[in-house]
């Protein structure tokens, strides 16, 4: 029954890929975003956790608001998704500049295009995060932590349909600090996500005022290895345009007190992160669960 | 700074560094670091304690190959060294 169910899946999506190939940026867009909604229709826990969550950030008070935000974070992800899949043929290494626009400070741009220099860049699931490692790749190659697909033929196809040259995914379960001390080593952005919630080491931060477990590693990378740690993320702007958002480099000198380091570290980055989502709600993703116990 | 310093202080590190109950009785030199509690990812906490605590700069790379409390205790013995 699995298999078949997987099998129907994988020919889906081969039909999906042929549409989104031959559809224009704008006519992907609009078919993603019906997608997105009809997605919202059916989806009623998905639907259910993205409203709670919005009031919970106090991003809306009345709950029609917020449903009505959460369908549009629904129709953002299925934009998402196609933009994903489209990327690979729209973005070349000579091109993607004319559809990006670059948005970060000077000492970040330093260390980006300096070769040599290591950078841990945390963003969060806003915006799209997959086209922003895509794309900061073309500066400097990037480590990500992907995690593998339920369907074998699917995780199967997408990873011939995107050959990442300079963008390597790790797959979670085989993610160890050795291979991202390495990575840092080397000059590489290491990209990470910190609004996922952390089962083991984990510490928990606030997050739109309400206590969410946090990985760790971000902030303990930082601190034994020196390298600068940048928040940054990707918001769409028109159809397959974007811009991209760095803040300035983060550094903290180790005091000796590892919670206290590691707190001050993750606080600021939650900090700026949700600053980030209160700028562009709707392309946030708030059907995830976030606060777990 | 002699060997069973070192150790010493890193018992004291450990027993900060993770919640996990270890019997230091029973820990040799050839006892595996994995064995005392430490992961993938909270090797990095053991890195950020001795490198505090033996207020040393090093590649943090170069400790995550370490596999024994001997080679370790080697390792450090050598930074200090030097």
């Amino acid at each position: 029954m699995k298999a078949l169910r997987h099998i129907c899946e994988y020919v889906g999506l081969r039909l999906a890929l042929l549409l989104i190939d031959n559809l224009s940026a704008r006519s992907a867009g609009a078919m993603a975003r019906g997608l997105g909604s009809a997605a919202f229709a059916v989806a009623r826990k998905r639907r259910r956790i993205a409203a709670t969550n919005i009031l919970r950030a106090g991003i809306a008070t009345d709950p029609g608001d917020a449903r009505t935000l959460a369908r549009r974070s629904f129709q953002h992800f299925a934009e998402l998704v196609v933009e994903s899949l489209k990327s690979d043929r729209v973005f070349t290494e000579e091109t993607w500049q004319e559809q990006v626009e670059l948005d970060a400070p000077p000492e970040t741009m330093e260390l980006l295009r300096d070769p040599a220099q290591g950078i841990i860049v945390v963003s969060g699931h806003l915006g799209n995060w997959e086209i922003a490692a895509q794309l900061i790749s073309f500066i400097k190659p990037v480590v990500g932590i992907t995690r593998d697909m339920n369907n074998p033929y699917v995780d199967r196809l997408m990873k011939r349909r995107k050959p990442r040259n300079r963008f390597r995914l790790t797959p979670k379960h085989d993610a160890d600090s050795g291979r991202f001390l390495r990575a840092l080593k080397q000059g590489e952005v290491l990209a990470l996500l910190i609004d996922q919630h952390a089962r083991q080491h984990a510490m928990r931060i606030p997050f739109f005022g309400t206590p969410a477990a946090t990985h760790t590693s971000p902030a303990m990378l930082h601190l034994i290895t020196k390298v600068p740690l940048c928040f940054g993320y990707c918001v769409r702007t028109g159809p397959m345009r974007f811009r991209f958002v760095a803040g300035p480099p983060i550094r903290r000198k180790p005091t000796g007190k590892r919670q206290e380091d590691v707190r001050a570290l993750l606080e600021q980055l939650t900090g700026e992160l949700e600053e980030a989502v209160r700028a562009f709600p709707e392309q946030y993703l708030w059907a995830h669960r976030r606060w777990r116990e | 700074m002699q060997r069973e310093e070192i150790i010493d202080r890193l018992r004291t590190t450990k027993q900060q560094s993770t919640q996990e109950a270890v019997d230091w009785d029973s820990v040799t030199l050839e006892t595996d670091i994995g064995t005392l509690g430490f992961d993938s990812l909270s090797i990095l906490d053991l890195i950020y304690d001795v490198q505090q605590e033996f207020d040393l700069e090093f590649e943090a790379e170069e400790l995550i190959g370490v596999r024994t409390v001997g080679e370790l205790v080697g390792f450090l013995e050598g930074q200090l060294a030097g």
